[in-house]
């Protein structure tokens, strides 16, 4: 028995069942990207958290605890084989092992051990200097990146005349979002490293850093200013203020949870980018840590280690083996526990700062 | 046989008893606080404002009528200069006299002529901070730092603007917590906060119900003993119930300016009489 | 809610019931005058007939000014109308009652015609209606107006009477020609003086329930007395 018809039946049941497939297969776009990012990170996280974990040593004094992934600096691993025993031990504690053995040798009066190990570069030890650098480098260049870039949007969306010379000036810094991290790398090694002289350093690293993420930052900055109703600025100005006055008193408040969004996104491309601290501010290794300085000067003309440099040092400069890979996976989901701690601090600002400037 | 004229008992013809009706303050004449004259206005290459000269009285109320487009909201942002915000605007003949101080002239600054000649907007527009913050803007950007005058203020401005009994016990929260008639009359309240001499009114009641406007028509009419109002409204309703002079213009050009009894009583214009009768266009 | 221009209507309302005790006051006196042979007090009487007429114009220019700015609609309308109507009426009533003052200095030379008792219960009938019309005005009674309105048969009724009577003495004695044409004219006067305060019982009616009872004769006729 079909339904009476009337004027509202339905007619099209053609385009009703297509739109029915075009909704799956929309959702099954997402699933798929939902897909691979839970693969990805699930990897790294299964992977990495061991070593981190794993490292943790219990002490019989005051902190109690102790973890040697995340607060020691690499070392090369050694495994070797002692009274039967297969061992590994980083370079420090073998050192230390060998001295102990060949003393208690001694005492006893038994001959010294041989000890041959095999030693693996970088497989020991922790990450520490690598992290503090990594903070360093967002800290600084997403500070740069911020007075630069919302003083940039401040000129062009408040103060600045529609002209050619200012459309032009659009287009170049949307260009600019556009060309590649190496390209950057490049540009800051002739400009910063070389022509200015401040050699492989956290200044140079934190300008090219800061020019890479500029463009997202000016942009966002832009929508977010303008997004502040007209009125709120009419209002200001009619009742007596300066430009200047309005902007900082009815503006630019509302407008920073929108800029405080842009520097996340700025955040997590300026802590991963390998190719412009490549040849800017990464070292290698370096065994000093960058407090420490002869002078206060010096602590802006050092260079650093940094994390995602780290990774591709461990993957790629060193043989591989199962060894290294433990370090491969433990600096990757340390690295994405930083960035994500860094996210979620200014998440939890730019929240804080909605609430109080909610319109 | 008895002559049917009148006798020596008719009176020559005298006024036994003035005219009930008491003459209103408003229609006693009132110096002129802003004049105009031969102003022409251009937007870029456009000429929006053709040789206008009118006299605005002191401590009356004015309205500017007109059709849309006419001109008479771009006359009203051109008494406080908010028309230099916009690129391209100019002034190109005729001067707008304050108290006989040209407002274009080299010497003036539209910063301190917009602390003396305030702006209500046609659509209300609180800052979203809370009431109290509101009212002391104009004084914050002022300088003013005295807490008790500050508080004084905010009472005072209330006060005056009909909002005091409605939002005394809630200064503290968001101005946008407060309904529409309320928000326009906190606009009002933050305008009279700095002691304007003038207060410019964009069609302030056009967004608003019928009792919100009834209630900011209240206030303009208290207000008017104290500032002098330009009110430019699309109601000619409204025009006849708050204003005390009435200036009506029509692309870029001022028709007539009169009395507002008689602009809606007997206006001397034919373009006059057909706009305020609604056979327009 | 109060509106600042409530003040304007008040004034309006208190001009006409003022222009009403006026009118009653000035019928009142002319009568007296007539009755009595007061000369002074007739001349009075027709000096404060420009109370009336300043007081016509006032209301009336009072009634424009609030209906052009202030756009009356429902009970506000019908007061501004009915208060305009009712003024012309009132000063139509000063001017009847100047012409009787004036009839009455005239007579008042002369010995009179014959007691006057249909002329003052005349008097007394219209100067009830025109009382009970302004009362049913200020208390927007439309009940006891439609009462105001069925007594104008009463008045019309006296007044054709003494035309008889009148017109009779007039074929017997000529000479008494001039003293009768005057009290005719006085008769004549009450009767107009009656219509009017119908008029204003009928405006009340309008005012009160806004409904217009104007000619209508069944009313008028419902209320014949005997």
């Amino acid at each position: 028995m079909t339904a009476p018809s009337h004027f509202y039946t339905s007619r099209h049941s053609f385009q009703r069942r297509t739109e029915g497939t075009i909704v799956w297969a929309f959702r099954l776009a997402t699933y798929v990207i939902l897909l691979c990012g839970v693969f990805v990170i699930g990897n790294i996280c299964l992977k990495g958290l061991p070593t981190v974990t794993g490292s943790f040593r219990s002490l019989k004094q005051f902190p109690y605890v102790t973890n040697t992934f995340l607060f020691e600096a690499p070392e090369s691993l050694y495994i070797f084989k002692h009274e039967g025993v297969k061992r590994e031990m980083g370079d420090t504690e073998y050192r230390a092992f060998r001295e102990a053995e060949t003393a208690r040798a001694t005492a006893e009066g038994r001959p010294v051990p041989e000890f041959k190990a095999q030693s693996y570069v970088y497989a020991a030890g922790g990450i520490w200097p690598c992290i503090v650098g990594t903070v360093l480098l967002v800290v600084g260049a997403m500070t740069i990146a911020l007075l630069l870039g919302v003083a940039s949007a401040i000129f062009l969306s408040e103060y600045a005349r529609d002209s050619a010379f200012v459309r032009f000036i659009r287009l170049a810094i949307l260009n600019l979002a556009g060309v590649p991290s190496i390209v950057f790398g490049l540009f800051g090694f002739a400009m910063f490293v070389l022509y200015f002289d401040w050699n492989v350093s956290l200044m140079s690293g934190w300008f090219t850093l800061a020019f890479m993420v500029l463009p997202v930052v000016i942009t966002a900055s832009e929508e977010a200013l303008k997004a502040v109703p007209k009125g709120f600025r009419e209002g200001s100005l009619a009742l007596g203020a300066t430009k200047w006055q309005t902007i900082r008193k009815n503006v630019l408040p509302f407008a920073l949870p929108g800029i405080l969004t842009s520097s996340i996104l700025g955040i997590a491309r300026v802590a991963g980018e390998t190719a412009p601290i490549m040849f800017t501010a990464a070292y290698v290794v370096r065994d000093k840590l960058p407090w420490e300085v002869a002078k206060f000067g010096d602590f802006f003309f050092q260079g650093v280690m940094a994390l995602p440099y780290h990774i591709y040092v461990v993957s790629s400069k060193i043989p591989q083996n199962a060894y290294t890979q433990r370090v491969q996976y433990g600096t990757a989901f340390v690295f994405l526990g930083l960035v994500a701690l860094i996210a979620g601090s200014s998440i939890l600002l730019r929240n804080k700062l909605r609430g109080r400037y909610q319109w | 046989m008895e002559n049917s004229s009148p006798t020596s008992a008719a009176p020559s013809r005298t006024l036994a008893t003035p005219p009930r009706v008491a003459r209103k303050d408003d229609t006693v004449p009132s110096p002129t606080l802003i004049d105009v004259k031969g102003l022409d206005f251009y937007y870029g290459a456009k000429q929006a404002l053709f040789d206008i000269n009118i006299a605005i009285p002191d401590r009356r109320v004015t309205a500017f009528i007109g059709p849309s487009g006419c001109g008479k909201s771009t006359l009203l942002r051109c008494l406080n200069r908010m028309n230099d915000l916009i690129d391209g605007t100019a002034v190109k003949r005729g001067e707008i006299k304050i108290r006989d101080i040209d407002i274009y002239g080299p010497a003036v600054d539209p910063i301190e002529l917009r602390k003396r000649v305030g702006m209500v907007f046609q659509k209300s527009n609180p800052f979203p901070k809370s009431i109290y913050e509101n009212i002391i803007y104009g004084l914050r950007i002022q300088g003013v730092k005295s807490k008790t005058k500050l508080d004084e203020v905010v009472e005072k401005s209330l006060r005056g603007a009909a909002l005091w009994d409605e939002v005394k016990d809630r200064l503290h929260e968001s101005g946008l917590g407060l309904s529409g008639g309320q928000q326009q009359r906190l606009c009002i309240a933050r305008t009279i906060a700095v002691e304007p001499e003038v207060i410019l009114m964009d069609e302030p009641c056009s967004a608003l119900d019928p009792i919100a406007t009834a209630k900011v028509e209240e206030l303009i009419h208290e207000l008017k003993k104290q500032f002098t109002i330009i009110i430019v409204t699309h109601s000619m309703q409204q025009a006849a119930r708050c204003s005390d002079r009435t200036a009506f213009f029509y692309m870029g050009k001022l028709i007539e300016f009169d009395e507002t009894h008689n602009i809606f009583m007997n206006p001397k214009n034919a373009q006059t009489e057909a706009y305020v009768s609604g056979r327009f266009g | 809610m109060k509106r600042y221009f409530d003040s304007e209507l008040e004034t309006f309302r208190s001009d006409l019931l003022r222009m009403g005790e006026v009118a009653v006051r000035q019928v009142r006196d002319a009568l007296q005058a007539l009755v009595t042979g007061d000369v002074k007090l007739a001349e009075r009487v027709i000096a404060a007939d420009d109370e009336l007429d300043d007081l016509e114009k006032a209301i009336d220019t009072e009634a424009i000014r609030y209906m052009n700015l202030r756009a009356p609609v429902a009970t506000e309308l019908r007061l501004v109308i009915v208060g305009m109507k009712a003024s012309h009426d009132l000063e139509r009533v000063g001017d009847e009652a100047t012409n009787i003052a004036k009839r009455a200095i005239r007579l008042a030379g002369e010995p009179p015609l014959k007691p006057y008792v249909d002329i003052p219960r005349m008097a007394t009938i219209s100067i009830e209606m025109l009382r009970a019309a302004l009362d049913c005005f200020i208390h927007a009674d439309s009940a006891k107006a439609i009462e105001v309105v069925k007594r104008d048969l009463e008045v019309d009724a006296i007044n054709r009477q003494l035309y008889r009577e009148l017109s009779s003495y007039m074929v017997e004695q000529p000479g008494t020609i001039t003293r009768a044409l005057e009290l005719m004219f006085i008769s004549k006067g009450l009767e107009r003086i009656a219509d009017h305060a119908t008029n204003i019982a009928e405006e009340t009616v309008f005012l009160s329930d806004a409904q217009d009872i104007r000619h209508e004769q069944s009313l008028k006729k419902s209320g014949l007395t005997s």
